[in-house]
C-alpha cells in the first residue's frame, strides 16, 4: 500500500523531471538515469532500468538506476528475451514474473536464470508506449516475492510514459516526422558515452562502472552533459587527468579529504 | 504501407515494407569489387523518394559516393563536396539526423551557394541520415524528392533499418569480410562500445580503427564480436601498440 508522502515524492519527482525537460539542452541519459532511481524508491523494488528498441526490434539498456557492469550485463541479455522484450512486442505489461520457480524453460528461463543468480526474485516490465506503438520497455527488478499492486502498476506505467516524453522531448532536430529518428539518437548517445567509459577505464586502469561514476560526478559539478563529456573525451577535447581531478575534488568536498 | 492516422489501436514494434524486405535482402554484394549490392532505384522506390547515395567519410568530410540512383543524387553528392557545404555536411558534423521536407522553407542562408543548386535541380526535399556508431562517423545516406513533404512514417522506420544494414556492411567490407555472422543489433551492445573504447587506448589507434581491430580479431578467430569485447572489458585480451594481433592474458604472466 502506499502512504500518502510516497504519492507526494511521486509527483515531486514527476515535476523535477517535467522541469528539467523544460531547459533547452537537458542531459537525457542523466534525466532518466535519476528518474530510474526515483521509481526504484517509489515502487520500493531493487532495481529500475529503461530499454529502448533499436529500428530492427531488439531492445538496448539507456539507463538504470544502478549502473555497475553486472546490471548492465542483466539488461543487455534481455535484448531479445526477458520481461521487457515480451512487454514492447505485446504493447502491455509483463507483471510478476516469479525468477525462482516459473521459467526453467521457455523464453523468459535465460533471463530468469542470470537474474536469480544475481538474488532477484521477481521481475515486471512496463511498456513505453508511443501512440499506436510500443519504444521500448521500463523494467523493474525485486529481491522478494509478490505482485505488483494495481497502484504500483499505475505508477510504473508513469514513469514509462514519463521515460518516453523525455526522450522524444530531447530536442535533436526541428521539424519533419521525427520520433523515430530522435529514438535512434537516444541509442547514439549511449553508445558514445559507453566508447567513452572505454577509454577512461583504459587509461585509467580502472573498471568501466568506476570511469562512469567519475564521469559523470564530473559532469554533474560542471553542469555538463554527460554525453557532451564523452564526446570531448574521444575527440581529445578534454584533459583526462584534469577530469579524473575534477570529480575527485568533487567527491573530496562531499566525504573526508584524502591524501 | 501507411495506415491513417487513429485507425486502429493496436500497438505494433516495428514495420518494415515487403518492398524494403526485399532491398536490404539484396544488399550483399555477389562477390566483385562494389561495396553495396543491389539496386538503388528500387530501394528509392521503397522509400517513396526520387532518388537516393550513400557517401562514405573521407579525411573527415563527405567523400565518394558508392552507392546511388543516376541524374540528381550523384550531381547533389558533387555539389556538396564541391561546395563544402550541404545537408551531408551538417548531418556528419552534428552526427544527427538533417530533414529538410521543403527546401523552399529553409534559411537562405544556411546553405547560400547550394540552395539555388538544388532549386535548379528541381529537388524540392532532402532528408540525411547519419552512418555512426556512437562517435564514429562512417558516412551519410541522403534522399532526395522532387515534391516536398516528409517522409511516411514506415519510410523514417524502412531507412533507419536500411542505415544499420549498411553500416553492418562498411564495417564488415572493411575488415574483408562479407558475411553477416551477427545481426546489426549487436551494434548497440554496450560491452561493443566500451572495448572498442579500450582497445583504442591499448592500440593507441583513433576508435574507428579501433572497431576495426575488435571486429577483424573476431572474425579472424571465428568468435562472436561481443564474446571477445567481453574478454577485452574483462581484461583477458589485449590489443597492444600497433595491435594487429592482440595477447590473450593466461599462462603469460604480467
Amino acid at each position: 500500500m502506499m502512504a500518502a508522502v510516497q504519492q507526494e515524492g511521486v509527483l515531486r519527482a514527476f515535476l523535477d523531471t517535467v522541469d528539467t525537460l523544460v531547459e533547452d539542452d537537458f542531459d537525457l541519459i542523466d534525466v532518466l538515469h535519476r528518474l530510474c532511481a526515483r521509481s526504484v524508491e517509489f515502487l520500493d523494488v531493487a532495481a529500475v532500468g529503461i530499454m529502448l528498441a533499436d529500428p530492427h526490434g531488439d531492445l538496448h539498456m539507456l539507463a538504470a538506476s544502478d549502473e555497475s557492469e553486472r546490471m548492465l550485463a542483466l539488461f543487455g541479455a534481455q535484448s531479445r528475451q526477458g520481461p521487457c522484450p515480451v512487454s514492447y512486442r505485446s504493447g502491455q505489461p509483463c507483471l510478476d514474473v516469479d525468477l525462482a520457480s516459473d521459467h526453467k524453460t521457455g523464453e523468459l528461463a535465460a533471463f530468469a536464470a542470470r537474474a536469480r543468480e544475481m538474488g532477484f526474485v521477481t521481475a515486471h516490465a512496463l511498456p513505453m508506449r508511443l501512440r499506436r506503438r510500443t519504444v521500448g520497455a521500463l523494467g523493474v527488478l525485486h529481491t522478494a516475492p509478490g505482485p505488483l499492486t494495481s497502484r504500483g502498476t499505475r505508477l510504473g506505467q508513469t514513469l514509462a510514459d514519463v521515460a518516453t516524453i523525455a526522450i522524444l522531448q530531447h530536442r535533436t532536430i526541428e521539424h519533419g516526422n521525427v520520433e523515430r529518428a530522435q529514438l535512434q539518437n537516444a541509442l547514439t548517445s549511449r553508445i558514445v558515452i559507453e566508447q567513452a567509459k572505454g577509454i577512461l577505464a583504459e587509461r585509467w586502469q580502472v573498471r568501466v562502472d568506476e570511469a562512469f561514476r567519475t564521469m559523470r560526478s564530473y559532469a554533474r559539478s560542471h553542469h555538463a552533459r554527460l554525453d557532451e563529456v564523452s564526446r570531448q573525451v574521444i575527440d581529445g577535447g578534454i584533459d583526462t587527468e584534469r577530469l579524473r581531478a575534477g570529480a575527485a575534488g568533487k567527491a573530496g568536498k562531499a566525504g573526508r579529504t584524502g591524501r | 504501407m501507411t495506415r491513417p492516422h487513429g485507425s486502429r489501436e493496436r500497438v505494433e514494434p516495428v514495420s518494415t515494407s515487403a518492398r524494403m524486405a526485399v532491398v536490404l535482402d539484396g544488399l550483399r554484394p555477389r562477390g566483385g569489387t562494389e561495396l553495396i549490392g543491389g539496386d538503388p532505384a528500387a530501394c528509392a522506390e521503397a522509400l517513396g523518394v526520387d532518388g537516393l547515395a550513400v557517401s562514405l567519410v573521407c579525411d573527415g568530410g563527405v567523400g565518394e559516393p558508392v552507392w546511388a540512383t543516376p541524374g540528381p543524387s550523384l550531381r547533389l553528392e558533387d555539389l556538396q563536396f564541391t561546395l563544402g557545404q550541404g545537408p551531408g555536411a551538417d548531418t556528419l558534423d552534428s552526427a544527427g539526423h538533417v530533414l529538410e521536407p521543403d527546401l523552399d522553407r529553409v534559411d537562405p542562408d544556411r546553405w547560400p551557394a547550394l540552395l539555388p543548386e538544388l532549386r535548379a535541380l528541381r529537388v524540392r526535399a532532402v532528408f540525411c541520415f547519419p552512418l555512426l556508431v556512437g562517435r564514429v562517423r562512417l558516412g551519410v545516406l541522403t534522399l532526395h524528392r522532387r515534391t516536398p513533404g516528409p517522409l511516411t512514417d514506415t519510410a523514417m522506420d524502412d531507412a533507419l533499418i536500411l542505415v544499420g544494414a549498411l553500416v553492418s556492411m562498411v564495417l564488415d567490407n572493411a575488415v574483408g569480410d562479407t558475411a553477416t555472422r551477427e545481426g546489426p543489433s549487436v551494434l548497440y551492445r554496450a560491452a561493443v562500445h566500451q572495448a572498442t573504447g579500450m582497445v583504442s587506448v591499448q592500440a593507441g589507434v583513433p576508435l574507428p580503427q579501433a572497431m576495426l581491430l575488435l571486429r577483424a580479431h573476431a572474425y579472424r578467430c571465428g568468435r562472436p564480436v561481443l564474446e571477445v569485447a567481453d574478454d577485452v572489458v574483462a581484461r583477458r585480451l589485449h590489443f597492444r601498440d600497433s595491435g594487429a594481433q592482440p595477447d590473450a592474458f593466461g599462462g603469460k604472466g604480467r
